[in-house]
């Protein structure tokens, strides 16, 4: 039998860095560029920032939301157009709006078992440049009229063919199953958890105001390169106020018994970027002569019933994170950062309202009391989707590698471990959350 | 009652044109039953239907697919020259669906359809048609109970009923939009072999007094029993109240709800404040 030496505790997943572009807003900046030009711009400013040219890492993973079906091998063709080693494996993922976080928790957990000392976790979106597709009727003719070998079968499977299928069908917004979209659904649960306009508008607030005063201080300078000419996030309004934000007008939940609350300041715009963060072993690292920020800990996804009512669509989290913390043993308290997704200021609000509501605690979370409160000095402390834009599967790159360099931050100025937790809620009723330590 | 074997199960097309003329001089139901046996589904009209009804593409029939096999040998019923009411015009009040076992496809299934309790309604006269499905073995898998009503139709002697006092509708918090397109009656009439005029078009609903195609009543409540979804499991009971037709386009509201027993469904249009159709899925007690 040959001498194995298997490893009695595993390896550490420690996060290296990040690269992304600015986000840019849908028809904007990148309103030309298609999702493998913009990962393929994150990932060569992630490369040229580590020196990775030539080098054959692990893994890649990444993913984008809205795929076109040509793009099957999105993430693969991107490090192929790479300066990475052609040498370098890809996959494809996406789990809606959590892909990027969930790539992130796949590459660590590849590196924690040994199977891969090194990788990139990543996601892109456009919001501008969607793939159009053909109706369905039309479709069923064309793959007739595809499989049709004879003249005789040519023509019946064209008869088929009526003028109303030329409307060409653009990418929904609405949840497959409910037909409502992620704006209604979340109004909703706004109402459900009686989420006022004045704590949303102060949510976003926040978020461009932090997000702005990270962007003055220099904070993003290691984290992003600039592309086609965009060197900040194009969404970004670091002049907004509490008036101004209070003049919108409500857009989702206009047909609700309770007042809308819920704005285009207080929710994410429709958004065009890419995010990449790259992992590795402590071994790998000290290789390379890099620095580790931080080690990512655990993870949990949650996933809920929306369809019939029971929890809002964007709830997950709140079932994930009391999960994580309980295998963790940890408390709300034990956290130095909290990092929860803008999908909407209400998404941030209400899951904040869930975890110090009794009922909801116990009876939803079976815990034996309330989660906690969160202060929210610790959250989104350097701004956030609202702030930033949303280019779906590129948001949980884009919080994973500023929560670490964050911790790093913190660690050497106090010396102590500094903890972060970051959640992410998803269409299809999913939420990621996961826990990440200053290395 | 005198069970009539038919060879196989007839074209609803023509029996809409049957249905549509004659008079009716008869004030008693017929004492008899149609039976067909040997019906198979077909693969691709089954996922075809399931396709449009939302319901996974599994080799078991949905309870609504079973209903659209079944119904012409109950329509064949109501053709006939002595069934005391006319077929055109008749309005689906209520469904009531049980399943008893999960019916496959593949299987040899016979149907069998009566017609039951003719009664008076307050807007005119009620039928119900009930429809059995049964596999091989002989044993019923599943019972379809549809009521119609002949509006304005009155029959000798009967007592016309007060028109009950129906709860005012109080829309709820949906949990879902379905969205139907003007073209959704013909989709519906494609998948299910129901190509009633008034499903059709709005020039051929007109003709029937409906200021546009209306959808299916069927295709609502199994858009509903699909929403469910698989938690309704292998054996349950599945019903419809039809309260005002959707006419079509249409993005009527819908709300499903889990309680103790199932699930309850409302489906409602939300500009109008009206309800379209409720209905529950009961669960069989398991065991």
């Amino acid at each position: 039998m040959p001498e194995t030496a298997a490893p009695t505790t595993p390896t550490r997943a420690v996060i290296l860095g990040g690269n992304r572009i600015p986000f840019a807003r849908a028809g904007g900046a990148y309103a030309r560029c298609s999702n493998q030009d913009m990962f393929t711009a994150a990932l060569n400013g992630l490369v040229a920032r580590f020196g990775l040219q030539g080098e054959r890492l692990g893994e890649v993973v990444a993913g984008a939301v809205i795929k076109h079906s040509r793009d099957f091998n999105l993430t693969r063709e991107s490090v192929l157009g790479s300066p990475l080693s052609a040498q370098t494996p890809a996959y494809d993922l996406q789990q809606a709006c959590a892909t990027g976080l969930e790539a992130v928790v796949g590459v660590a957990n590849k590196i924690r078992l040994g199977q891969i000392d090194s990788g990139v976790a990543g996601g892109v979106d456009s919001s501008s440049d969607v793939p159009v597709t053909v109706s369905e009727g039309l479709r069923h003719t064309l793959l007739a009229l595809h499989r049709a070998t004879t003249l005789p079968q040519r023509l019946k499977a064209a008869s088929a063919f009526r003028p109303g299928d030329l409307a060409p069908a653009f990418p929904g917004v609405a949840e497959p199953r409910t037909g409502l979209s992620m704006g209604e659904h979340q109004a909703l649960t706004t109402a459900q958890w009686g989420i006022g306009r004045q704590e949303q508008d102060e949510i976003a607030l926040a978020s461009h105001q932090r997000l702005a005063a990270a962007w003055d201080s220099g904070f993003f300078d290691d984290l992003v390169t600039s592309y086609r000419g965009l060197q900040r996030d194009q969404n970004l309004r670091p002049d907004t106020s509490l008036e101004k934000l209070g003049a919108l007008k409500p857009v989702f939940g206009t047909r609700l018994d309770t007042p809308a609350t819920m704005t285009a300041g207080n929710s994410t715009p429709l958004t065009d970027g890419a995010s990449s963060v790259l992992l590795g072993s402590d071994d790998w690292a000290t290789a390379h002569g890099l620095t580790p920020l931080a080690v990512v800990i655990d993870a949990e996804t949650a996933a809920v019933d929306f369809v019939h009512g029971e929890d809002g669509l964007l709830m997950a989290p709140a079932y994930a994170v009391p999960r994580l913390l309980a295998r963790q043993g940890l408390t709300l308290d034990d956290l130095d950062l909290i990092e929860i997704h803008e999908a909407f200021a209400a998404t941030v609000a209400g899951t904040l309202a869930a975890w110090s509501d009794k009922e909801f605690c116990v009876d939803r979370l079976a815990l034996d009391d309330v989660l906690g409160t969160v202060d929210r000095a610790k959250l989104n402390v350097h701004g956030s989707s609202l702030a930033a834009g949303h280019p779906f599967a590129a948001t949980g790159g884009r919080i994973v590698a500023t929560a670490a360099k964050e911790l790093a931050r913190r660690k050497a100025e106090t010396g102590r471990t500094a903890r972060a937790l970051i959640s992410v809620c998803a269409a299809g009723g999913l939420g990621v959350a996961a826990i990440l330590e200053s290395a | 009652m005198t069970v009539v074997t038919l060879p196989v199960v007839p074209g609803l097309g023509g029996l809409y044109l049957r249905g549509a003329v004659g008079g009716r001089s008869r004030t008693t139901l017929p004492d008899l039953g149609y039976r067909v046996a040997g019906v198979r589904a077909d693969p691709d009209r089954l996922t075809a239907y399931q396709h449009l009804l939302g319901e996974p593409a599994t080799d078991q029939l949905p309870a609504g697919f079973v209903h659209v096999l079944a119904f012409p040998v109950a329509t064949a019923l109501m053709t006939r020259p002595d069934f005391p009411l006319r077929l055109l015009g008749m309005v689906h009040l209520a469904n009531r669906i049980t399943q008893h076992r999960p019916v496959h496809l593949g299987e040899e299934l016979e149907m069998r359809a009566r017609a039951d309790d003719l009664r008076p309604h307050h807007r005119g006269t009620q039928v119900d048609l009930v429809t059995t499905v049964h596999g091989a073995d002989g044993e019923e898998a599943w019972r379809g109970v549809s009521t119609y009503l002949a509006p304005g139709v009155r029959l000798p002697g009967d007592d016309r009923p007060d028109r009950p006092d129906r709860a005012e509708f109080r829309a709820p918090s949906p949990t879902g939009r379905w969205r139907y397109d003007a073209d959704r009656g013909r989709r519906y009439a494609a998948v299910s072999g129901d190509a009633n005029p008034i499903h059709l078009s709005a020039l051929s609903a007109r003709a029937f007094g409906f200021p546009r195609a209306i959808a299916h009543g069927m295709d609502t409540a199994a858009r509903a029993l699909a929403d469910v979804g698989a938690a309704r499991g292998d054996a349950f009971t599945w019903t419809a109240e039809f309260a005002a037709p959707v006419l079509l386009p249409s993005s009527p509201s819908v709300r499903i709800e889990r309680d103790p027993g199932g699930f309850g469904y409302r489906v409602w249009d939300a500009g109008r404040g009206k309800l379209h159709l409720h209905g529950r899925v009961d669960l069989a007690p398991s065991g």
